[in-house]
């Protein structure tokens, strides 16, 4: 794209997000804490319609561990933060499988139900067992919950895919028109952006969107959207997305400041 | 490893059905044993490209039900000894038959076999499911179109999610007329998207159409056609050998869009 150059015309408002973003949509997680990893999975959520199926999860399990390949410390235990999931012995097994095959090693499960304690006893884990009140007290509700840790993917994000992030996304590689990026802090593609992405989804408009190729579908950056100009530029730069109060703008990086001089 | 390789492209009528009976006898030509195996139930018509239709007594549900033996349901070619069918059952639906019975199945297959040849059926509902299951290997098959290639994108992202990893790319009916013309998408334009390695370009064809009519797959035709060297060369190279991409645009090179192309270039510099 030239210079700023969103077609300011496309920009419109999303309504806000619902109830400061509910639970259902968080995705699988990895959290580096001194030398373990978490392995923390979403609540269940009790029946909510929306909830991930354990296919789902065992789907984007795959994938944080397939984007992450390089940076992987071989042997390094793993806790399970399972919630108030339900887990079979054979769902658990797998997850061991999974980890194993990047040489991570699952040790310790920790869970509200006593289902999924007995199963990870069974298969011979280190469980605890917390009572189901404190998760549900850790709920998303809490609006001003400090942004996770960045979550760094090498993938091509392919039609049909989502991330999904409460923190800012990296992704190495391009993201194909059909693909999503959803992240509650800022969105970085180290590669072609063809599809959707969206930063500050929980409500922050400071957020950013930047791509070394933008030719999104649309991007959205907290409560506005804009789409694509018809028109394809003649040439593509490196270019960083950023909200102003008339509407999403769109800057060469070599160009970009940081528009609010807040926070640096 | 035996090869189990699942021919699919998401969306439906791109040439899924024409490259496995083409691949198939092309691979078995090659002296290889082959084995081809209808995966889209309640539309099966792998048979009827092959010309096969009328021998057919056992399908893929009689199998797994135990109604027959697996040999008794292989369907050898007339033609070409090589090469057997496994059909799909006519009158029942997908889901006579699970991902576990059909990985089951294809395995066993495979045991007897270089190569086994999965037909999928289109979408990516419970027939995908069980296609791809036992599959190593695929084949996403793509017409140079938007759609298309958009479906054949999240095909190829479930392929990876479900561990099937050695991908390759056949775009088959490729108009080269259209293309430089800048009327339809380019190999490139489709490579760039998909991101996997480009096995073979087919070109748009009408043999194609009266071979189907026929039940006679084109790679067995006396008459050369671009598409039927095309399905050869697909073949070669899934045996390793090295054979160059035909040039599908010199027919259409006449002077005029030699012109055209050079001013083109000239004006658009983006690509
Ligand atoms: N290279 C080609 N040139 C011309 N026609 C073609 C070519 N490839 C396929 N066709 C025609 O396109 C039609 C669809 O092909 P085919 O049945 O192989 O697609 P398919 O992907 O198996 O479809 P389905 O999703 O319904 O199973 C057929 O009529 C076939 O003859
Ligand atoms: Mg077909």
């Amino acid at each position: 794209m030239t210079s700023d150059s969103f077609v300011s015309a496309s920009v419109s408002h999303l309504s806000p997000p619902e109830d400061g973003g509910s639970h259902s949509d968080l995705q699988i997680r990895f959290k580096s804490e001194a030398n373990r990893l978490l392995l923390l999975m979403p609540p269940d959520g009790d029946g909510d319609a929306n909830v991930n199926t354990w296919d789902e999860l065992w789907s984007q399990l795959k994938q944080r561990l397939a984007g992450g390949e390089r940076f992987w410390q071989p042997e390094t235990s793993v806790h399970l933060i399972a919630r108030d999931r339900l887990l079979d012995a054979r769902q658990l097994q797998s997850i061991a499988d999974i980890l194993g095959s990047v040489q991570l090693r699952l040790k310790r499960v920790y869970t509200s139900r006593r289902q999924t304690a007995i199963a990870a006893v069974t298969q011979g884990y280190s469980v605890e067992q917390d009572p189901p009140v404190a998760h549900l007290n850790q709920s998303a509700n809490d609006v001003n919950q400090p942004l996770a840790d960045p979550l760094y993917i090498q993938t091509t994000v392919r039609s049909g895919m989502e991330i999904r992030h409460p923190g800012t996304i990296v992704v190495l590689g391009d993201v194909n028109p059909g693909g999503t990026i959803v992240a509650d802090g800022d969105v970085i593609i180290w590669g072609r952006l063809k599809g959707i992405a969206q930063a500050g989804a929980s409500g922050n408009q400071r957020c950013l969107i930047m791509a070394l190729r933008m030719e999104p579908t649309q991007i959205r950056i907290a409560n506005l959207v804009a789409r694509a100009p018809e028109n394809p530029p003649s040439e593509y730069y490196p270019e960083v997305a950023y909200a102003m109060a008339e509407g999403i703008r769109i800057t060469k990086a070599s160009a970009f400041k940081i528009p609010y001089g807040t926070g640096a | 490893m035996k090869r189990v390789i699942v021919i699919t492209s998401g969306k439906g009528g791109v040439g899924k059905t024409t490259c496995t009976a083409n691949l198939g006898m092309a691979l078995a030509q090659l002296g290889k044993s082959v084995a081809v195996v209808d995966a889209d139930f309640g539309l099966r018509n792998l048979d009827l490209l092959l010309g096969l239709e009328n021998r057919i007594v056992y399908t893929v549900v009689d199998v797994v039900a135990g109604d027959c033996r697996l040999d008794q349901a292989l369907v050898k070619d007339k033609r070409q000894p090589q090469l057997v069918l496994l059909a799909a059952a006519q009158n029942r639906t997908k889901d006579a038959v699970n991902p576990e019975q059909m990985g089951n199945l294809v395995r066993e297959v495979a045991e007897s076999y270089d190569y086994v040849l999965v037909d999928c059926p289109a979408g990516i509902e419970m027939g995908f499911q069980n296609a791809i299951a036992g599959a190593n290997e695929a084949i996403v098959v793509t017409t140079p179109e938007i759609a298309a290639v958009r479906d054949a994108d999240r095909v190829i992202g479930l392929l990876e999610a479900n561990d099937v990893r050695s991908l390759r790319l056949v775009v088959n009916r490729l108009r080269a007329g259209m293309v430089q013309e800048d009327q339809m998408m380019s190999v490139e334009d489709v490579k760039e998207i998909l991101a996997i390695p480009l096995v073979g370009v087919v070109p748009d064809d009408e043999k194609v159409i009266v071979s189907t009519n026929r039940g006679e797959p084109l790679v067995l035709s006396t008459d050369v056609s671009l598409a039927g060297i095309a399905f050869q060369n697909i073949a070669q190279r899934l045996e390793g050998e090295d054979i160059p991409f035909l040039d599908l645009s010199a027919a259409h090179d006449d002077i005029f869009s030699r012109i055209r192309r050079m001013f083109r270039n000239k004006n658009d510099q983006r690509r």
